[in-house]
């Protein structure tokens, strides 16, 4: 790993934060260099690379925050951004009644990276446009009733190289090689509709990703499905039924309604205009039940070949699995620094920033639900009539991360503890409360999908893991589209 | 843009123009100040100095985006070697079109205000008055953000093109907080008003404290009022959708419609505004150098226009409406038209109904359907009889868009110029009431 900055500069950047009066100061260079095609149906619509590169310094001034961010990285230019940081941090101080305190921890000095057997810098522009030829005729030729008019598929790589030093001691270089494939497809059947999918697949690591993931087969496979979803899809039932949710689901569902509303940043206020707060309040936390002994949920950025995987944050402290949810407790929020002394505990790492322009906030790594031990046919077989909704297209949640729907896509009714004909469009509506409180069985099978999440101001895209097993829940009323 | 700057995008693009059949080099400089609200006091001020360079590079039909905010500008010319070695294994891209020939520059003016660089250096005035302004309405607590922005952009392009044009930007949102309820309001412009920080700060104290009666709300089909938040959020989407290459990328309702088709109420127009200075959008030329117009998307309820760059407009054998984006042409600033509603006799008209006044999330199901869901936050309230009978908590919109536009019933006189988190594109939006929407909310 070659840093692409010389480190005394940041150095002297935290030193001169702390000459001028500051009371913690962090110097962070990030690198963000991503190559891409896009192609549409068998034609290339762009090739792309990008490279973001700069310096964001944030410093803790008489209880307040400041934070500056520039591409230069001459001396001069630095040290008048950290004194510009230092002056506004100082006239915004006399505004704060609370002071900003960060909690004292052990912080890294290390080096890390991740591992790939065949550098993603090395998957070049030629391969990338083959992958997507060849996701496009095996989609294609999957369906035989239906047509395809329209396959839109990004091929992704992103190299993330971060060099972080504060004043307190943390040294945390890393570099995180990032590959994402996503294909959008619309189906169109003449008198059924169309039917639109996103189908995505990301990770950490090397070209041998691709392998892993064998996207050619997987959407190919999918289209299969889905052409019997758009011909012969029916009406969900009108009663209540049991509903079984598919990983990609519970991923997405876990992510939502545990992650979210269990970072400690929302729950203490701090993106109440943005991305909202939490139904969580601080004395919930080890004292509230939210679900049943199924309900664990758990952030953990350090699993191997993630999408939102790092080994330290970006205030230097080092990340850990963090018990989220546990048999129905809500047992631990998400913190930086920050939010740690405010609730009176140390950090767990969950501090990142997006790129050197964007502050460090409160974020996920990988949410997901703790999976059981049955099989799939074993997690259906005592269900009468149900519905099982393996995958989803629309989505949404509220404010608080408590009132939630999700609009299926490939979707199935269960019949007698099997798998029977495919259901169009089932919409479900549930509270946070009721969904962890509803879980009847989970099963072994747990996949993880990736996302970019959103939050903060300027918005700031992480890229995470969500996922799950599969989950049975307790009857319930399912829609339908207006 | 300053000598440096112009110097070396001119250099860039004489340099790679002995390679490339055609390069288009587009700088952008941005110095922006941002300040965050939370409990009632500051809890971040953020600044930024950035350069942005970004390449669209030509050969034999093949086509290169680059995009660069480095701290060694000079490195482009490195990755552009790069990709001179691989050009011959990329095959000809559907998007590439020449780029459009010479023009005349005619860069915007108006739309810098001296004041944004003053008060750069003296935000916490800003940030104070926001806050009082807004608990003098009786609202506890106050969380939102100022942020000032001056941006400088230049574009030199092969064919002889060059133009560079200045703007300033202005936004300011807060959300206040009384107990249990919330109210929320947005400001954008290029130009500073301390009178806006005002009417944010006092509308959305106004909407926290609106009423403290929460009543049932049962799912169905209601009259609605949609404030001009939520507008501006909705109709972004159907603004995006009229990109040219969502169409032709099938995620557009549009892709079913072409121009001259009613696909809304006749009371309802739908502009790209461009050229309008007072919004934070404006620009004079887009990143192909075309001169940006005013132009109708929908117009008295007929569709009127894609919004094209030149790839897409030659696909499509028309000409660019000066919306580029080198891929993906795009709105700019969006202006709907108001109607006869006076805003103070909204709710006695609606008589029955539900008065939304601030969404999120909107996701679709289906972009070729249009079949979208999105929630509201902060106040929603059923009306009776034409008065506030009280809050209905957190509920949500499920339509189609097509369904949404042709049941628009009418719009209000006053309109307002909103941009914020939720509302990405500057837009000027009235209040609108739309019939027959389907609200739904959880039963479990």
């Amino acid at each position: 790993m070659k840093l692409q900055v010389d480190p005394t500069l940041l150095y002297r950047v935290v030193d001169r934060g702390r000459e001028l009066g500051a009371q913690y100061v962090e110097a962070r260079f990030q690198n963000d260099y991503r190559v891409s095609v896009t192609t549409r149906n068998n034609k290339v619509l762009a090739v792309s690379s990008s490279e973001s590169s700069g310096i964001g310094i944030r410093v803790l001034v008489n209880g307040a925050l400041g934070f500056a961010a520039t591409n230069s990285t001459s001396l001069a230019d630095l040290l008048e951004l950290v004194e510009h940081a230092v002056s506004q941090a100082s006239a915004m101080s006399r505004l704060r009644k609370r002071p900003i305190e960060f909690s004292e921890e052990n912080l890294g000095n290390v080096k890390y990276s991740v591992n790939e057997k065949k550098r993603l810098t090395d998957f070049n522009v030629e391969e990338m446009i083959k992958l997507a030829m060849e996701i496009y005729n095996a989609a294609k030729s999957a369906v035989k009733e239906v047509k395809l008019p329209f396959l839109i598929t990004d091929i992704r790589v992103h190299i993330q190289e971060k060099l972080v030093v504060t004043s307190d001691g943390a040294y945390i270089e890393s570099r995180i090689p990032r590959l994402y494939i996503s294909a959008l497809l619309t189906l169109l059947h003449p008198q059924r509709g169309t039917l639109q999918r996103s189908r995505e697949f990301g990770g950490s690591g090397g070209v041998e990703l691709i392998e892993k993931w064998d996207p050619v087969r997987v959407i190919s496979e999918e289209q299969v499905a889905l052409e019997r979803v758009l011909i012969s899809g029916v009406e969900p039932p009108r009663e209540k039924v049991a509903v079984v949710l598919g990983s990609e689901v519970v991923g997405l569902v876990v992510h939502e309604s545990a992650g979210h509303p269990m970072e400690a940043d929302r729950i203490l206020g701090r993106e109440a205009s943005q991305a909202g707060e939490s139904y969580v309040k601080p004395e919930y936390i080890g004292n509230y039940r939210i679900g049943n002994k199924y309900a664990t949920v758990v952030d953990d950025p350090t699993l191997l070949n993630s999408y939102g995987f790092y080994l330290y944050d970006d205030e230097g402290v080092k990340a850990r699995p963090r018990y989220l949810y546990k048999e129905g407790l809500i047992n631990e929020p998400l913190h930086n620094r920050h939010t740690a002394r405010v609730f009176n505990v140390k950090s767990n790492g969950a501090s990142r920033s997006m790129d050197y322009a964007s502050e460090p906030i409160v974020r996920m790594g990988n949410t997901y639900l703790v999976p059981g031990e049955m099989s799939f046919e074993e997690l259906i077989e005592d269900v009468d009539l149900g519905v099982y909704v393996k995958s989803y297209m629309e989505w949404n949640i509220d404010d608080i991360r408590w009132n939630q729907r999700y609009v299926g896509l490939e979707a199935y009714m269960i019949r007698n503890g099997e798998l029977a004909e495919p259901v169009r469009n089932p919409v479900l509506e549930f509270t946070t409360g009721w969904f962890y409180s509803n879980i009847l069985g989970v099963d072994r099978n747990l996949e993880f999908y990736p996302g970019i999440c959103g939050k903060g101001e300027p918005s700031q895209g992480v890229p995470v893991w969500f996922g799950g097993p599969n989950v049975k829940l307790s009857k319930m009323q399912v829609g339908v589209l207006a | 843009m300053n000598g440096p700057v112009l110097d070396l995008t001119r250099d860039i693009t004489e340099r790679l123009s002995r390679q490339f059949d055609e390069v288009a080099v587009l700088a952008i400089k941005r110095r922006e100040l941002m300040m965050k609200i939370w409990n009632s006091e500051p809890s971040i001020t953020q600044m930024w100095s950035k350069l942005n360079l970004q390449l669209r590079l030509a050969k034999s039909g093949r086509l290169w985006i680059l995009t660069y905010e480095t701290h060694e500008p000079e490195v482009l010319l490195k990755y552009t070697e790069e990709i001179i070695k691989v050009a011959d294994k990329v095959t000809e891209s559907e998007l590439y079109a020449p780029l459009p020939d010479y023009a005349l520059c005619k860069p915007v003016s108006g739309a810098f205000d001296q004041n944004i660089e003053f008060y750069m250096s003296y935000p916490d005035k800003l940030v104070e008055s926001l806050v009082v302004e807004t608990l003098s309405t009786g609202a506890g607590r106050v969380s939102g953000t100022i942020a000032l922005s001056r941006v400088e952009r230049v574009l030199i392009t092969s064919k002889g093109y060059e133009c560079n044009e200045v703007k300033s930007e202005f936004k300011v949102y807060v959300r206040a907080f009384k107990d249990e309820f919330t109210g929320h309001w947005a400001h954008g412009s290029t130009h500073i008003s301390h009178s806006a920080i005002r009417e944010v700060g006092r509308r959305a104290g106004m909407y926290a404290t609106i009423t403290r009666n929460r009543v049932d709300f049962a799912p169905g089909e209601y009259n609605v009022i949609l404030s001009p938040l939520v507008v501006g959020n909705l109709f972004e989407y159907v603004a995006h959708m009229a990109s040219a290459l969502s169409v032709l990328t099938g995620f557009s309702m549009f892709a079913k419609h072409k121009p001259g088709d009613s696909v809304a109420a006749e009371c309802f127009s739908l502009y790209d505004a461009p050229r309008d200075t007072s919004l934070p959008g404006t620009l004079g030329f887009d990143d192909e150098g075309v001169e940006t117009r005013n132009k109708p998307i929908i117009e008295n309820g007929m569709f009127t226009s894609f919004l094209h760059n030149a790839a897409t407009a030659s696909k499509m054998s028309t000409k660019s409406t000066g919306n580029a984006g080198w891929i993906r042409p795009r709105p700019w600033s969006l202006d709907i038209t108001g109607g006869d509603v006076r805003e103070d006799e909204l709710i006695r008209e609606l008589r029955n109904g539900v008065f939304v006044v601030n969404n999120w999330y909107t996701r679709l199901q289906n972009y070729y359907e249009g079949v979208f869901s999105t929630v509201s936050r902060d106040t929603a309230l059923l009306i009776k009889n034409g008065e506030v009978a009280g809050h209905v908590g957190r509920i949500r919109i499920a339509s189609t868009f097509n369904k949404l536009m042709k049941n628009i019933q009418g719009l209000s006189r006053e309109r307002f110029d909103v941009w914020w988190w939720e509302v990405r594109i500057p837009t000027r939006a009235p209040f609108m009431v739309v019939s027959n929407t389907q609200l739904t909310k959880p039963e479990v």
